[in-house]
């Protein structure tokens, strides 16, 4: 159905290759899992459209109940990170560099930080 | 000894399932009213365990994806949603009655009031979860809830007609008791001995213990000696309440007449023993259900989760243990009997158990993940009669709780 803008274009089926797939970071940090994926040049009976980005966040919400999340509300993840598709998606990146990494900053720096011991290994 | 500690995260898991604060009383109540005619169905529920927790334990060696992952990825975002409320529902609620049963276990050995001891027992859950590594966790807590073996010496003590508590094993409705009652109670059985937060915990904690395929061996023999153990013993405090209380007529309420039984055999060396089961018991399963929180939420929606990180590099994990502790807490406050919170888990559990398995079973079949240790035939047949059970269980638990008021 959909295939990448790297060499090979490879065709990928996005339900059983990409939606709902645990992405990781190159050092294996969970990242996210694949809510949406945002297509380019897609025409009904047209050739495979691309995959622009991976999508997280309300788009879940969306999913479940219907409707739309608004696009200003998408958390992305370029297709150009993405290394690998198998059984994970790797992506070549350090999860915390991912703007989409911002609600784990955010509950580290204001919460878990905070209490002693939580910057050191158990 | 390390082959001992090895199976640690088998006892552990099954502690969770068989022998947490309310198992422990349900499967007292059931010694004292039906006898041991409900055998049969741990023995089934152990079986049915047995198989799943394999699956899952052997998908988490060769693949090292956790189960929710994989749920997740198989039944898509709704389906999945739904079982993950279910699942959440039974391990917070199961998680409150731990909570509850080790401010219980402290007043029987202090004499300290319970409630009391709420607010210190979550403290120190969360300091466990905060600070303890994995292996020391479950190596502790396995080992000192090995000491519920206790009921099955005070069985001993007890000197039973062993003919008859052998012939009491068939199943058979007792004449006191009706029909829908006694399917009520085995189907509690059942439930509590396939929870879905077992394969969750089991199959995270291998990856926690950063399994490979080199640990297959590791995962079987956890799977072989962890969860009939558990079951073992929790027929064996069925054994002690069937023999004791049945004759005089003592139905069983509350934690304290659980250790009646053990008084009476072992006098109170065997009953301090016990109780020191109980508090690991508890414990362990206090820590089993608030991991299984963090780790069905942290895996559906893929948040970095795990104990082996640093509390710092896996933030909503953390957050979501430390909020589902203060809800335990702040529910016990109410006052509300800890052990009747988990007898509406069946509830949740009914929904949870199909959905819970039959990923577990098309992920165990499909090569890309698992390469040449796809599941045989056997496995197979095994694990689908399972799913049919599964869902008459789901299917049949909450007409039977409403007709029954829940085996009242």
């Amino acid at each position: 159905m959909t295939g990448d803008t790297q060499p090979s274009g490879r065709i990928l089926d996005a339900r059983l290759h990409l939606l709902d797939h645990q992405v990781l970071d190159r050092d294996d940090v969970p990242v996210m899992v694949v809510g949406d994926l945002e297509l380019e040049d897609a025409e009904p009976g047209g050739p495979a459209p691309y995959v622009t980005s991976l999508v997280t966040g309300p788009v879940l919400g969306a999913r479940i109940f219907g409707g739309r999340a608004p696009a200003s509300r998408w958390q992305r993840l370029p297709w150009r990170l993405v290394a690998d598709v198998g059984v994970v998606i790797k992506i070549a990146a350090d999860a915390e560099s991912l703007d989409l990494a911002w609600v784990e900053r955010w509950v580290r720096d204001q919460v878990i930080a905070r209490i002693p011991g939580g910057r050191h290994g158990p | 000894m390390n082959r001992l500690l090895g199976v640690a995260l088998g006892i552990l898991t099954a502690i969770g399932g068989f022998l947490d604060a309310g198992d422990l009383v349900t499967n007292a109540v059931v010694g004292s009213r039906f006898g041991l005619s409900l055998a049969w169905v741990v023995g089934l529920g152990i079986v049915g365990i047995c198989v799943f927790a394999h699956m899952s334990g052997k998908v988490a060696a060769v693949s090292g994806r956790a189960t929710f992952e994989v749920i997740r990825e198989r039944l898509g975002p709704r389906a999945a949603g739904l079982n993950l409320v279910a699942s959440l529902a039974v391990t917070v609620l199961t998680l409150i009655a731990e909570v509850g049963g080790i401010a219980l276990a402290l007043q029987l050995a202090s004499s300290v009031d319970h409630r009391l001891w709420v607010p210190v027992a979550a403290l120190a859950v969360w300091l466990v979860l905060w600070r303890v590594k994995f292996k020391v966790m479950e190596n502790v807590t396995g080992l000192l809830g090995l000491t519920l073996i206790g009921f099955a010496v005070a069985v001993f003590l007890l000197g039973p007609d062993w003919g008859e508590l052998a012939a009491g094993l068939a199943p058979s409705v007792p004449a006191n008791e009706s029909t829908t009652t006694y399917w009520y109670y085995a189907v509690a059985l059942f439930g509590a001995a396939m929870t879905p937060y077992e394969v969750f915990f089991f199959s995270s904690g291998g990856v926690e213990e950063k399994w490979t395929v080199r640990d297959l061996a590791t995962s079987r023999l956890n799977v072989l000696i962890g969860f009939p153990l558990g079951g073992f013993l929790s027929v064996a405090i069925a054994a002690c309440a069937a023999i004791v209380l049945l004759p005089r007529g003592i139905a069983v309420d509350s934690m304290a007449q659980l250790v009646l039984p053990v008084a009476q055999a072992g006098g109170m060396l065997l009953v301090a023993v016990v109780i020191v089961g109980i508090a690991a018991a508890t414990f362990g399963a206090a820590l089993e259900t608030a991991l299984s929180t963090g780790y069905t939420l942290a895996q559906y929606l893929g948040w970095s989760w795990g104990k082996f990180r640093r509390p710092a590099h896996a933030a909503r994990f953390h957050l979501s243990m430390i909020v589902a502790l203060v809800v335990a807490v702040a529910v016990l406050a109410t006052n509300v009997d800890p052990v009747a919170v988990t007898e509406y888990s069946v509830v949740f559990s009914a929904v949870a158990l199909p959905l819970t398995y039959l990923p577990i079973l098309v992920v165990a079949n499909d090569p890309e993940y698992m390469g040449e240790h796809t599941n045989g035939r056997a496995l197979n047949a095994v694990g689908s009669v399972y799913l049919v059970v599964l869902t008459v269980v789901a299917l049949a638990a909450v007409p039977l709780m409403i007709v029954t008021r829940a085996g009242s």
